[in-house]
């Protein structure tokens, strides 16, 4: 799988690159070859996660490696149906360089396989792992897209409020659409993450007949789970400024869920 | 081949000095078949705007200070303007100066506010008087063609035009800023001024599908309204008007704020967030400034607007520097072609050509001569040549011909035959 990888992290840092080249100098052929090469990239990471799970019999979302890559796959996923709905290639300079960092970090890191294998296969309804982990992910680049459109609004807004432009911020969509990005990104996030929730409470009682272990990954994801319920229910009143800055706090509460699966441990477990 | 470009600008001459040497269409158009002589200037194209006046112009070579000065008399001339009016504003460039000039004059980047977009159609229409007037020849067509090229490329890869230097274009940025597209957006009016309605007109035509409009004196509104196709509305209930409006644009004489913190408040309530674009063009000013610190609302009165053209002249002049380089690579690459062009090398390679193949034959018999004295060694090299020379007068009589009538086919045919590309 290691060439598959490779090529892959390579298409993908020529994509990074020329986004930010596009974004610098406001070039439309330098968005050409960031498409033409995410979408190589796009293909050879699909083929590597495919041929992956094939060799090794199970779900490719095991150990580390695997989980990093896979977040990569689902963070330009969601880039470019971001692109395709509102064509905002500025997002490219925030989530581009993050995938690199990602398939890079999932070349160089290894994890236990064996270890996890033994928790997940074993037990009734494993067939949900899938379900669960994959939602999940799809529901943290949702959030990671939210996180950005927020950052973009609230770069924006500071500007606009000031009265003092920087070259960035001719370069970035128009409040309106990042304001709209945001939030439906997080209704996306939203909805996938009350999915990925309820599959795992299944699959755990089913396991095990307990639907709460108390470990930090849950209680993070409750949390993060509440907020976005909290700041979509609130959208119309909190439009703007406020949801901007609830969309980075969500984020941030979906980089505690990973570090408190990582590093405090407990029933979810990580690689 | 020269190409000759003498002229005076914004930059070099007062308005009174080119008041009085600009062209009209028509005297354009007369001036032009004085101007080429088919003789010392061969080509010639007149720029004439309330900027600058421009006299492009090619020669054969051998003609160029002769060219030179019968520019400056024929403007003179034509105009009926004495020399010494103008001499001191007046610059010359010629060939690579030349055609670096006629690419900045197309890009904008020469003109009084670098990178609008008026010069390139007045490049264009200069041209096409030339054209009408049979004075634009195959150089001339080339290098304006080139020129238009290189003011696209200017503007698809620089920001040269990409941000707003007026303060009513200002608002309608900064309004595509705040909402992205402005189509279905409501403008409200507030009172009247020139700037406050070109900025209005501005926004309409961005997209705004609705202008509201209201003033002190309901005539006015009605009156102005008319002219936006919008409706006026009542001024005592600006306050309900607020809610509706997405853009705000205020200029009324009025001493005190106009709209408060607390109408904007409650408009934004009613609109459930949605944000808001004040413009406060009034001086003073009629927006209360605190209305700017509520969350998504933007207020921006006139300093602010002024400010923000004013960095984004200097943003643009950053991007000109780009855009230098552009024209600079452009230069050469028009001389390229040009050099291809010129029939002057041509004919030369082929000549010199020629009497190498007379001068190497002699050599080559020369042994058999015997013994021969210079002077009869001499006149039969002299012979030879004159032989190649009266020979190939007709072939380069011929060749001319195809380049003066551009049968380009030809000319590559004369050239292949020859074997005269290096």
């Amino acid at each position: 799988m290691k060439p598959l990888l490779y090529a892959t992290l390579a298409a993908y840092v020529v994509a990074a690159s020329h986004s930010v080249l596009a974004f610098v100098n406001q070039r439309r052929g330098a968005d050409r070859v960031t498409s033409i090469s995410l979408i190589l990239g796009f293909v050879a990471h699909t083929t590597a996660i495919i041929a992956d799970w094939a060799q090794d019999g199970h779900y490719p979302l095991f150990d580390l490696h695997e989980t990093i890559s896979f977040l990569a796959w689902t963070l330009v996923i969601a880039y470019g149906l971001a692109v395709y709905r509102y064509q905002i290639r500025a997002l490219g300079v925030f989530l581009l360089p993050v995938v690199c960092l990602l398939v890079f970090a999932s070349n160089v890191v290894r994890g236990n396989t064996e270890l996890v294998a033994s928790r997940v296969t074993d037990g009734s309804a494993a067939w949900l792992f899938p379900v669960h982990t994959t939602i999940l992910f799809l529901a943290y680049a949702s959030f990671f897209v939210a996180f950005a459109a927020s950052v973009m609004y609230l770069w924006q807004e500071r500007e606009l409020k000031s009265k003092s432009f920087s070259a960035i911020f001719h370069r970035l969509p128009s409040l309106t659409t990042v304001d709209d990005i945001g939030s439906t990104a997080a209704g996306v996030g939203f909805t996938l993450l009350s999915l990925g929730i309820i599959t795992g409470v299944i699959w755990s009682s089913a396991r095990s007949g307990r639907m709460w272990h108390n470990d930090p990954i849950e209680f993070f994801a409750l949390l993060t789970w509440v907020l976005y319920l909290t700041l979509l229910h609130y959208r119309t009143q909190w439009r703007g400024r406020k949801a901007a800055w609830l969309g980075i706090a969500g984020f941030v509460l979906v980089l505690c869920t990973f570090a408190g699966a990582m590093l405090l441990g407990g029933y979810h477990v990580f690689g | 081949m020269s190409i000759l470009l003498v002229g005076l600008n914004h930059k070099t001459a007062p308005v009174e000095v080119r008041e009085r040497l600009a062209f009209t269409d028509e005297a354009c158009a007369e001036s032009l078949h004085a101007l080429v002589d088919g003789e010392i200037v061969r080509e010639g194209l007149i720029v004439s705007t309330c900027n600058r006046v421009e006299i492009l112009a090619t020669s054969a070579r051998e003609h160029d200070a002769e060219a030179n000065s019968r520019l400056e008399g024929f403007l003179s001339r034509a105009r009926s303007v004495p020399g010494e009016f103008f001499r001191s504003h007046f610059y010359t460039h010629a060939d690579d100066a030349a055609v670096r000039h006629v690419f900045r004059v197309a890009s904008s980047l020469d003109s009084m506010v670098v990178g609008e977009p008026q010069v390139l159609g007045q490049v264009r229409h200069a041209y096409s008087l030339a054209v009408e007037a049979g004075t634009a020849g195959r150089v001339l067509h080339r290098l304006v063609h080139h020129a238009l090229h290189v003011a696209k490329r200017v503007r698809t890869e620089t920001g040269i035009a990409a941000s707003a230097v007026s303060i009513s274009y200002t608002a309608v940025e900064l309004g595509r800023k705040i909402f992205g597209s402005l189509k279905g957006s409501t403008v409200l009016l507030v009172g009247a001024g020139e700037m406050a309605e070109l900025a209005a007109q501005h926004l309409a035509n961005a997209g705004a599908s609705r202008v509201l409009v209201t003033n002190r004196t309901p005539e006015s509104a009605q009156k102005l309204a008319d002219k936006f196709g919008g409706e006026a509305v009542d001024f005592n209930s600006l306050a309900k008007h607020l809610a509706e409006a997405d853009i705000i644009i205020c200029s009324t004489g009025a001493q005190q704020y106009v709209i408060t913190k607390e109408m904007a408040a409650r408009a934004r309530e009613t609109r459930r967030n949605r944000p808001a674009f004040f413009i406060d063009i009034s001086v003073p000013r009629n927006v209360d400034p605190e209305v700017g610190k509520l969350d998504n609302l933007f207020v921006f009165d006139v300093d602010d607007l002024e400010s923000v053209v004013a960095s984004n002249i200097r943003e643009r002049e950053r991007e000109a520097e780009r855009a230098e380089l552009i024209v600079e690579s452009e230069v050469m690459q028009f001389q390229l072609a040009l050099r291809n062009l010129d029939i002057g090398p041509t004919v030369g390679a082929l000549k010199v050509k020629l009497q190498r193949i007379a001068r190497e034959e002699f050599e080559r018999q020369r042994h058999r001569l015997g013994d021969i004295t210079p002077e009869q060694e001499r006149a039969i090299e002299a012979m030879l040549l004159s032989a190649v020379n009266k020979i190939s007068h007709p072939l380069i009589h011929r060749l001319r011909r195809s380049y003066d009538t551009g049968e380009d086919e030809n000319m590559k045919a004369w050239r292949d035959s020859f074997k005269l590309e290096e």
